[in-house]
Parts: C-alpha cells; structure tokens; sequence
C-alpha cells in the first residue's frame, strides 16, 4: 500500500498487540464503581470531570496507545519505499569515474564529471543508472535509481582523491551491481597505463557492453618521489614523467617554514637527486614541495619524518666480556649505527644471560651468539625459546662456540663440523651468493670490498633443505646462511667475529656487514614512519600529510604520501583499454532482496517510526496524567 | 435517644402493606406512646379531669378545681381546630436515595401521611403540594372527611422528579397562602442553603409558622464508603472520583456546617428546624410537629 513494503514483514504480527489496549479500554473500565450519591456537590470539587470530556480523553489515550504499538511492529518490520529498489530485471547502465589522483590537475575533474553527465544523459531511457567512483578502491556513489537527477547530484559531488587508478577494482565494481541484468559500463577515464598494473582482480560478464570516454590529461608531470634525511641534508628524488627535460624549484618546508630552497633541471624520463642543506632539529615532520602547477597536484608534495627511531635492543652473548674477545667489535660497530641512536647493545657473557627471564629475552629484537662456552643449559634453552617463538638470532662458529650444545641453542642440528677448517693458501676471502641481499647491499659499491676479507678458520656447514646459503668462502664452502627455526630465523655466520679466527673485525667491510645484518634481523621489530596510499590501517585517513599513531610512550609520527606510480601520465588508447577488459561469469550475488536491504539502510524510515513512537508515548503519559 | 426504641423502626414501617396501614400504625403508636410517656400535656383532645398523681405537669393543674374541691386535678384539653396546614414534600431525584432499605421520599412520604392523619383526628385543614424544581402536584388544603384518603393515595402516587429547586415553589406557594397558617417543608434541603431560607421566610412574612423536616439518609451524614469509587450526583450526574478515607472528614465537616447553618438562620427567622435521618423513628417528626402546632394555637 502506498509503495511502500517491509524487509521483515513477519513483525507487523505485533500489531496485533493493539487488541490489548483496545480490550482494555472496553472492558477494564466497566469495573469502574459508581456510586449514585445525592450530595455530590459536598465533594471536593477538584477531580470532578464531566463524563464526556472523560470519554474523548480516554478516545485519544486509546489512539496514542495503539499508534505506539502500530509504530513499534512497523519500525521492526523495516519499512521501505518499494519504488525506490530498482527491480532486478530493469538494465542497468553504470557511469564509472576516475577520481584518482592523477585528477588532481587543473580542470581534470570539470572535465570528468562533464563526461559522467552527458554519459548519464544518453543512458537508454529503460536503464537504470548507476554512478561509481574508483581509485586505489570502487565506491557506489549513486546505487542503481531511475531518477536521473539523483545520478547528476551524485557526478557533482565527485572530486579528485589521492588513490591509485585501479581499472580492474571499478569494473568489478560495476559488474556487483549489474548482476545478472542486461548492462552497460561507461569508463570515465584519463586511460593511464598504470591503471592495469595493479595485481588486483575483475572484469565485466558476458554481454555487458563498455565504451571510455577519454579525458585527456597533462602530457607532462613532476613528481617528489622520495624524501629523506641523511644526516643534516635532506635529499628529495624528483622525477620527471615528460619527454623533455624540465626545471623545478624544490622546496624544503617544516612547520609551515621555508627551511631550504633548491632549484632542479631533471633530464626527460629521469629522476634526480636534490640535496637541501639546513638546520634540521632532531626531530619533526617536515615536506619537500615542487612547483609543477600544470602535472598532477597531489604528487607534488612529500612528506616525512626526521625523527630517530627508538634504538632496537641487540644482545651479544660472549664467552668473556672481561677478556680480549668479549664481542667488543660487534659492540662498536653496532653502536654507531645510525648516528649511535638504531641499536642498544649489550654484550653479556653466558653466566649473565642464564640469569635473565624468557620475558626480558623476548624484549630483544635480535640476539648474536659469539661465545657459548658460558651458557649453561637454560641460557641455551632461553636462546632457544627465543627463536623458536620468532626471535632473530645470528650464531658465529668461532672457537668460543661449542659445537656440541649448538642442537641445544639452536632447537634443531645444524649440521656444523667439529673440527675447524683451514683453507688452502691460509685464507679465504669471502663472496656474497646475491649482491641484492639486504646484507650486501652496501658493498655492491665497491664491489670488491668484501674480497679484503681474509678468514683462516672456520667451521664447515653441512647443506640442508630450507637453509639459504648468502655468501661463501672462496673454497666453496658457506660463509653466511639463513635458516628458519620455529617461528624465528637464525643467520649462522661459519668463523669467527671476534678476532680469532679471521682478521674481519678489523676489515673496513666489517661494520656495514655487522650494521647491515643486525637490520636484516631487526627489520620486523622497525615502526614504520611512511606510508603509502592505500596502505595505511584501517582507521587512518587515506589523505597525504603526517599524522599522530599509537599513544603514551608508544606515540610517534607517520608521514603519509601518495603513491607515485600514479604519477606517470603514460596512456593507453581506448581500443587497448577495451580490449584489457577481462571477461568474467556473471556472478548474480546481488538479488532483490539486497537491493532492498540497501534502500530501506538508506531510508531508515524504522528511526523514524521510533521517534514518533516515542513521542506517541509521552504523550499518551500526559494525557493519562492529567485524567487522574 | 431515650426512649425511640419503643417506636417502630422505619424500615419496618416502609414494609408494611398501605400508607393507610402505615400511617395509622405510626400515629396509633405515637398516641398510645404519649399517654405513657414524658409528653403528657400534648395530648390533641379534651377528654377529662383526671386526679392528679405524681410526676404530672403542674402546669396541667387547674387551680379552680382546687379551689373548689380542695383536691388535685389536671385538666385534659379538647382544642379547638383552626389550623390549615400545608405538607410540602421534597420529591427531587436525591430524595430517592436510601441506603438501608428506605429512601427518603419514602420516609418523607410517611411522615407527611401522619401528619395528615393527626391532622384530621385533629380536624385541621391540610393540604399536600409535592415538588421538585416546580410544583408537581397539588392538594389543597381542606378538613373535609376524605381529605385524608384523597391525601394518602396522592402520597402512595407520587413519583421521583428532577432536581431540587426548594425556592421556586416556595415563593409560588408563599404568594398563594395569604391565611395564617402552618407550613410543613420535607426535604433533604440540597440546595443553596440562602435559596431555601429566603423561600421559608416568605411565609414567616404573612405570619405562616413554618417547621422544616431535613430528611437525610444516614450514609449522607457520616458517608461511610470505604472504597475509591466514582460518585456520580442523583440530580445533575456529575463525577467525582474519590477515595473516601480521604474526603471524608471534609465531606462530614461540610454536611455540619450546613446543617448548622440551616439550624441557625431558620432558627434566627422563627422557623422550627427538625433533623430527621431516615433511620430515626417517624414519631421524632410527629412529636416536633405537634410542638410547633402547639405554638401556632
């Protein structure tokens, strides 16, 4: 009646309810006694009511109660407008706009929701329409309606966001709301390449028919792709998307403040470092702008943060602290990681270590193992505990290890030779298996600076399944490997580090392997202090800028940037995109009473209905404390 | 009240056949009562010189027998009747209730018929005019034989009327009665209570002795209710929802008050006032009739 219907039409049962009030008013006040008395009038006067006042009085207390009951089973029963759910068999054409970043150029959305509109406007008049949204996600901005004004409304509300360009997001998108339908999909796009890069997923089912309305974006673009501190320069890496080369004035701002200014000539499809000198405070936020006023706005701009890190608890379990080789090279050289701030290292012997709780053990982000010769069983089974509830260790082989009790601080036989191995010639240089690993990064340049290593005792490794071997000695034999042990990892380093058995420690290319590894071990344990749109949790606001996370003691900065593979304004053609459209099964997921569910969440005429409940109540005591 | 047991109670009366029969009953009774009773000297006929004997009124002595015979004699008077007398009777709709097994205008009813009766044994004229807010019937006053049952049968017919307007026929039957006389008002007085006292003294302007018989129910004097009810007025049908163990001391004070009040403004304008509930013994009534006719002679 009226249009209008109920997703849960078993609860206008309730309204049966009113029989109760109405019952009442009929019956109960038949119990009512009256006595006919003939000096009334000696009474007092002030309850005195006429009996036909009365009567409307209780007329309208019956009328509130039963509009109170009626209300209550109709806003259960969730009451909707059925004109306003498009029947599922209506054809549907979907408007679906870009409005990722790369819209962010000047007139760029003018020019998509001119588009969107005129889309909308030639939609067969026996369609439905549909307006979608899309960047790094979809977003249905008008669900499929007949009114044609409410789809324009919708176009007019669209402005550009920060996300990716995610074609494959909005085609499944709009090929949710088609459903088993005849349809129709309309992209409004400015056809970016980097729009099918994605590793994501969808496509339109058989049948739908597509076209692309193409608005043409800025050939050229500039963009801050990176920002960092090192140590009191701040380099900012600007890329040019454009075929020629293009000048730039870089600019370095923290607070609101011009801290540095830098102007750049970047070559066409390169990118360039600029180094801003200034006094930079320990710690703050700060952001390296560009001037590119006809590129894409939004990546224009970078932001990151210059505070350290809270220093990572590394402990170095030596045989004797108190003798010559107590760990005291790892201890230095992890020490000045970082300016002296990225590592805490204590260097503690076996007897100590023994003496600590697994609590206190699984507060450090990495353990290095240098000398057992101290560590009594349970310092062996804490190490062991360690790792195997994911901790990250690294275990040398020099000759205050030994190898017997190794299955015991390890949790697993490792498969190390007794005896000590002496290379051929005396030495042995050592050789990163993949340059690429984290470890060996910073000898890829030099790359020779790991040949100076010369090693003249070691222990041997037998191979293992599931053991990656990251670098060897010039004989062949593993120098480096990686193991995963429980939930943690162990990197087992085959000589010495103390001085013992190879000269490393004293090797220029000893503090970047030992700095390098300790983050390699570490890097889960880092707080990450940049994102990168859309990967930011959930609960954070997907806008570019430095925001606050966590709390007390664990609260710090995060800068937010967009993700600039957006930034190439490379395209496609219409025929290419169409083609890249993958064909998917109808799913038909979406049946009329979804589309229900989805018009009567959006009316919500059962809040409503409370309300005036509510007010039907309060009324009802008014009028029912006045009669008495 | 010393003394009422010996007469019959009402209720017992209101079951009896005819008012004929009642009204005899009462007036017998309250005769034959009399002779016996402290009320000596209110006898209503002459009959004799009897001797004197101890605890007789000495103002019955006739000293002129004395002073002849040396001896004793009180004297019993045959009076001569030249009373008329108009019975006004109360038929409203509130004089139809009676909580205990006689209503008002019942109670009224037979105490207009007795006094009709005692009136003819006397030979005085009377007459009955029933109203509620108006005359509703009309007898006039004579002292011819008949008159009685002519009276009685229009008292065994009378119905219940409207609402109570005591002043109106007051001052239509004030305007009428010219020759002195004796008015006797039956009636619960719900009324304006300066309504009813203005109508009386109308009658006190020509010279007319009035004597007013406030007949109430006993439920009306001490409205003994104990539940929450809605009391719904005979007359008007207006509502009051009330809880009577907390309106009723008010109630009471107030039924007092204008109890008092008619007590003492009637009292003021010369007019007898007699209390009579429904309960009490009609001789009550007789006994104050004979004492203002008594004034009246």
């Amino acid at each position: 009646m009226f249009g209008v219907a109920f997703l849960s039409p078993l609860f206008l049962l309730g309204a049966l309810a009113v029989a109760v009030p109405i019952a009442l008013h009929l019956f109960h006040r038949r119990t009512e006694v009256i006595i006919d008395f003939p000096a009334v009038r000696l009474l007092q006067r002030a309850p005195v009511e006429q009996h036909r006042r009365r009567r409307v009085r209780e007329l309208v207390l019956l009328a509130l109660r039963i509009a109170a009951l009626l209300l209550l089973a109709i806003a259960f029963a969730r009451p909707y407008l059925a004109s306003a759910v498009v029947p599922m068999s209506s054809p549907l054409t979907v408007v679906a706009v870009d409005t990722s970043f790369s819209f962010s150029s000047p007139g760029q959305v003018a020019k998509a929701q001119a588009a969107a509109r005129s889309a909308v406007d030639s939609a067969p008049a026996s369609h439905a329409v549909a307006l979608v949204s899309f960047g790094d996600d979809a977003t249905v901005v008008v669900p499929p309606t007949p009114d044609r004004r409410a789809a324009i409304a919708g176009i007019d509300r669209l402005t550009a966001g920060f996300g990716g360009t995610r074609y494959r997001t909005a085609l499944a998108k709009a090929a949710e709301l088609i459903g088993a339908r005849e349809g129709h999909v309309t992209v409004v796009t400015d056809l970016q390449q980097a729009g099918w890069d994605a590793n994501d997923e969808g496509g339109l089912p058989d049948g739908v028919t597509a076209d692309v309305v193409a608005i043409a974006g800025p050939r050229v673009n500039l963009a801050v792709t990176a920002a960092e501190r090192r140590d009191r320069t701040i380099v900012a890496t600007i890329q040019n998307y454009g075929s020629e080369a293009a000048k730039t004035e870089v600019t370095l701002r923290m607070d609101g403040k011009v801290l540095a200014t830098a102007e750049a000539v970047i070559a066409p499809q390169a990118a360039t470092d600029v180094r801003l000198n200034a006094e930079l405070p320990a710690s703050g936020a700060a952001e390296v702008t560009i001037d590119d006023p006809a590129g894409y706005l939004a990546d224009n701009v970078r932001y990151f943060v210059i505070d350290s890190p809270d220093a990572l608890p590394v402990t170095v379990i030596v045989a004797d602290p108190a003798g010559t080789t107590g760990g005291i090279y790892m201890e230095r050289a992890l020490s000045v990681a970082g300016n002296g701030r990225e590592f805490a290292v204590d260097a503690v012997d076996g007897r100590v270590f023994s003496g600590w709780t697994a609590e206190a053990v699984a507060r450090r982000a990495a353990v290095i193992v240098i000398g057992t010769r101290t560590l009594d069983r349970h310092g062996r089974d804490l190490v062991k505990g360690y790792i195997g509830r994911g901790g990250q260790a690294l275990i040398t082989l020099g000759p205050d290890v030994d190898p017997g009790t190794l299955a015991d601080l390890v949790g697993i036989d490792l498969g190390v030779t007794t005896a000590a191995v002496r290379p051929a010639g005396g030495s042995a240089t050592m050789v990163a298996s993949d340059a690429r690993h984290p470890i060996f990064r910073p000898f890829l340049n030099p790359s020779g600076a790991l040949g100076d290593v010369l090693v003249e005792q070691y222990r041997r490794l037998k191979d293992q399944p599931g053991r990656v071997v990251l670098a060897r000695f010039s004989g062949g034999d593993t120098a480096l490997a990686e193991q995963a042990v429980g939930q943690g990892r162990v990197l087992v380093f085959t000589s010495d580090l103390d001085n013992q058995w190879s000269r490393f420690p004293l090797n220029a290319a000893f503090v970047p392997f030992a700095v390098e590894t300790a983050r390699y071990l570490t890097v889960s344990r880092r707080q990450a202090q940049s994102w990168v749109l859309p990967g930011v949790p959930a609960g954070t606001p997907a806008v570019p800028g430095v925001i606050a996370v966590g709390d007390g003691a664990g609260k710090r900065r995060v800068a937010v940037n967009v993700d600039t593979r957006e930034s190439s304004p490379a395209v496609t053609s219409k025929e290419e995109f169409t083609a890249g459209i993958e064909r998917v099964s109808r799913s038909g997921t979406r049946d009329a009473a979804a589309d229900a569910r989805s018009v009567e969440e959006r009316q919500r005429w059962w809040q409503m209905g409370l309300m005036v409940m509510l007010a039907a109540l309060a009324g009802e005591a008014l009028v029912g404390r006045n009669t008495t | 009240m010393p003394g009422e047991a010996r007469f019959l109670d009402p209720a017992i009366i209101a079951r009896l056949g005819t008012i004929d029969l009642k009204v005899r009953t009462i007036v017998e009774g309250f005769l034959t009562g009399l002779h016996r009773s402290p009320y000596k000297g209110f006898s209503v006929e002459f009959a004799e010189y009897r001797q004197y004997i101890h605890g007789d009124d000495l103002a019955t002595l006739d000293w002129k027998v004395f002073a002849r015979s040396d001896r004793y004699f009180v004297k019993k008077f045959e009076e001569e009747t030249n009373v008329t007398c108009h019975l006004l009777l109360d038929v409203s709709a509130s004089m139809g209730y009676g909580s205990h097994g006689i209503t008002k205008v019942e109670y009224g009813s037979y105490l207009a018929g007795a006094l009709a009766y005692l009136m003819s044994r006397q030979r005085d004229a009377f007459g009955l005019i029933a109203f509620d807010d108006a005359i509703v019937s009309m007898l006039p006053a004579s002292a011819r034989g008949g008159h009685l049952r002519a009276t009685l049968v229009a008292l065994e017919r009378l119905k219940l009327g409207k609402r109570t307007n005591v002043a109106k026929p007051l001052r239509d039957l004030a305007a009428a009665v010219r020759k002195r006389g004796l008015v006797v008002l039956i009636s619960d007085l719900l009324d304006e209570p300066e309504r009813v006292i203005q109508g009386l003294k109308h009658f006190r302007y020509h010279g007319t002795d009035v004597v007013v018989f406030h007949v109430l129910d006993p439920h009306e004097l001490s409205f003994p209710f104990d539940r929450a009810a809605r009391f719904r007025d005979m007359e008007t049908a207006d509502e009051v929802l009330a809880v009577p163990s907390s309106v009723r001391q008010d109630y009471v004070d107030r039924m007092q008050a204008m109890i008092a009040h008619y007590k003492r403004e009637l009292g003021l304008a010369g007019i007898d006032y007699c209390l009579l509930e429904t309960s009490q013994p009609l001789e009550l009534g007789l006994m104050s009739y004979l004492m203002t006719r008594r004034k009246v002679l």
